[in-house]
């Protein structure tokens, strides 16, 4: 079992997977953006600006399921003491930080139109903040602690201090009372939204998270090759 | 019509930058990490043939990785 995650393995389908990726990646984008642009419906209270939710939603959403999957390497990575996992968190991270920020900002811009306001201090995009502030966190504890072992180390224990924040995050508009709307789309089948905006809200989702595999495959590649180049003469 | 498109209903700079920041923000993480991997590729595969004959067989024949990355490298140029 432990097999099939050895970098040596996986190492064989990482660049049969980035030119699979490659090759469908632009079509989908292309009906993507032609579904959230022009063919889905304006809203009835919000008109054209609701457009917005197709890169905010999908940002947001990849912002949080990357730092919980990061979080949860971590709590394995120090059960099991499993290397690769690292490998993964620290290819994760960046991608993770960079949609974030495409929420908060994405969020601003939508604000203005509907909120009157590019900020607000709201319990949901306050936790978000945070949420990038542990990104950042995890991210400089790899570029400033030299010592290798050491800085995956710290990294997994900011990342799993900051798994408490995900649940906040999450439950941050039932909590308290915020200008932020509360969720539309729940697993229960109890969502609010209609076919006509959920397909490309998914069909965004489905684009950018192959962007996410497409990043995170060259990354992890880069990080595989970085430590053959250190282990050269070892091999 | 394309106007309308354009304006959207005057949220037209919002929609439109939005868009914009996200697709370009992804494009140059992409980039940037593209370029990242060539380099450290290119570079492995340097200090590969650097190696004496005998020394490169031994590693070729030990790491799958690193003959994976020397058929690629080769291949690219």
């Amino acid at each position: 079992m432990l097999d099939l995650i050895n970098p040596s393995r996986i190492f064989h389908w990482i660049d049969k997977l980035i030119n699979f990726i490659n090759s469908i990646f632009f079509i989908l984008l292309l009906i993507a953006l032609t579904f959230a642009l022009i063919l889905s419906p304006p809203d009835y209270l919000q008109g054209d600006s609701v457009r917005i939710m197709y890169v905010h939603v999908p940002s947001a959403w990849i912002g949080l399921a990357s730092f919980t999957v990061i979080a949860l390497l971590s709590i394995l990575n120090f059960i099991f003491k499993i290397k690769n996992f690292s490998l993964i968190t620290k290819s994760i991270a960046p991608l993770g930080l960079m949609f974030t920020c495409l929420a908060i900002v994405t969020g601003s811009l939508w604000g203005k139109p509907t909120w009157g306001t590019w900020w607000v201090w709201d319990a949901r995009i306050t936790s978000m903040v945070v949420l990038s502030i542990f990104y950042i966190l995890f991210i400089l504890a790899h570029k400033l602690i030299k010592d290798e072992g050491k800085a995956y180390k710290a990294s997994n224990i900011i990342a799993i201090i900051g798994l408490v924040n995900i649940p906040v995050i999450k439950y941050s508009v039932d909590w308290w009372n915020t200008l932020h709307q509360p969720a539309s789309i729940k697993l229960d089948g109890t969502s609010s939204i209609h076919t006509s905006m959920l397909l490309p809200l998914m069909l965004m989702l489905l684009v950018l998270l192959l962007y996410c595999a497409l990043i995170l495959l060259m990354k992890y590649k880069t990080e595989i090759i970085r430590i053959k180049r250190k282990n050269i003469k070892r091999i | 019509m394309i106007e309308n498109f354009i304006s959207m209903n005057g949220y037209g700079l919002f929609v439109w930058l939005s868009f914009a920041i996200t697709f370009s923000t992804c494009a140059i993480i992409y980039y940037k990490t593209y370029k990242t991997m060539k380099k450290y590729e290119k570079e492995f595969a340097k200090e590969l043939e650097q190696l004496s004959v005998s020394e490169r067989q031994l590693v070729l024949e030990k790491s799958r990785i690193a003959s994976q990355v020397l058929a690629s490298y080769n291949k690219s140029i």
